[in-house]
């Protein structure tokens, strides 16, 4: 059924011209405390160009990995479950990962982040290619609060 | 071509429909099991570990209103993100002495000793209590407030923990009040916190 729906995907967006035009923004990552491997990281990406593109992967500086996942809630419970196939960014559209939804999450962390770091990652796109992006490391009680 | 277009769009949308339909579908959660069951006997009186080591039981609670929440520290998005918004919640009722506590209780004591829970609980600048135990502990304490939670492998060899992510609320009676679901508005959340610290 993915298989199909991905085929059909494929052949009904045959035919769009243009490219896209893809700007990342607003990227935050959560700080972590000393023993903690793994946090997560939020961003938004908009697409103001006339094609498709899709997020691919995304990889982080060694020994830190990164991988695409989403949040799902169903009946009070919650899964987080990897987007092994990517995830979509429209033409026209803006894709925002956020709390509680779909977000980056950064696993082996060698050292905690610490609030004021920088975490690099580089977003590989199906078009668009690599996009590296810097990773404003924030309080675990947002990017807003101090 | 353009017909040709217009019948695959059509076969994705009916793919589509589909697909969500698979994933929406309502998975059955975990209710407690016990006939006997009623909102009078819910949470009760447990033991668990403190981020000291000590014994923590929940009499140290008493008096006191509380949010009881139920995560792992591995858990990068859905357990920092309701912890962070219970304390600014807190903040925003008043500052000064915390007019309610919030226990974060691990789902995960295998990997979660009293030193993960207490690091992992100083993340938010607030006083938030975490608690670990046993598994038999835990697994106690999550039948008395009816939490669900089960281990999944990830693709790096390690797990994640599918889990009840509702926050429960307790008033200074030890009476189980309400939940606060995280895709309801800060203003719902905060009317139900006041109905429990006034």
């Amino acid at each position: 059924m993915k298989r199909l729906l991905l085929a059909a995907l494929l052949l009904a967006s045959c035919g769009q011209t243009g490219s896209p035009d893809l700007k990342v923004s607003d990227a935050w990552a959560r700080e972590t405390v000393a023993g903690q491997t793994s946090t997560a990281a939020y961003l938004t990406i908009s697409n103001q160009g006339t094609a498709d593109d899709r997020l691919l992967s995304i990889a982080a500086s060694e020994p830190a990995k990164a991988t695409i996942h989403a949040t799902e809630s169903s009946g009070g419970i919650s899964r987080m479950r990897e987007l092994s196939s990517g995830l979509a960014v429209p033409a026209g559209s803006k894709i925002e990962l956020k709390p509680g939804g779909t977000h980056v999450m950064i696993m082996d962390l060698g050292a905690p982040l610490r609030r004021g770091d920088t975490l690099k990652l580089r977003l590989r796109f199906e078009k668009s290619g690599e996009k590296p992006v810097d990773v404003r490391v924030a309080p675990a009680t947002g990017p807003e609060s101090h | 071509m353009r017909s040709l277009r217009i019948v695959l769009w059509v076969l994705v949308a009916i793919a589509a429909a589909v697909f969500a339909y698979v994933m929406l579908k309502p998975v059955p959660t975990a209710q407690p099991q016990d006939e006997a069951f009623s909102l009078a006997s819910f949470g009760g009186p447990f033991t668990l570990t403190g981020s000291d080591g000590k014994p923590f039981t929940s009499s140290a609670l008493s008096g006191k209103p509380y949010g009881i929440f139920f995560g792992f520290t591995h858990c990068p998005d859905v357990c920092p993100t309701t912890l962070a918004r219970m304390v600014k919640l807190r903040n925003k009722l008043g500052a000064g002495a915390r007019p309610f506590e919030i226990v974060f209780v691990t789902v995960d004591p295998e990997r979660d000793g009293p030193a993960e829970v207490g690091k992992y609980a100083e993340l938010f600048n607030s006083s938030v209590i975490g608690l670990t135990g046993t598994p038999a502990q835990i697994s106690q304490v999550k039948k008395q407030f009816g939490i669900y939670s089960r281990k999944v492998p990830d693709q790096s060899g390690s797990y994640s923990v599918d889990h009840t992510a509702t926050v429960l609320l307790f008033d200074r009676n030890g009476r189980f009040t309400g939940t606060i679901a995280p895709e309801e508005s800060d203003t719902a959340a905060l009317a139900k916190l006041k109905r429990i610290t006034s």
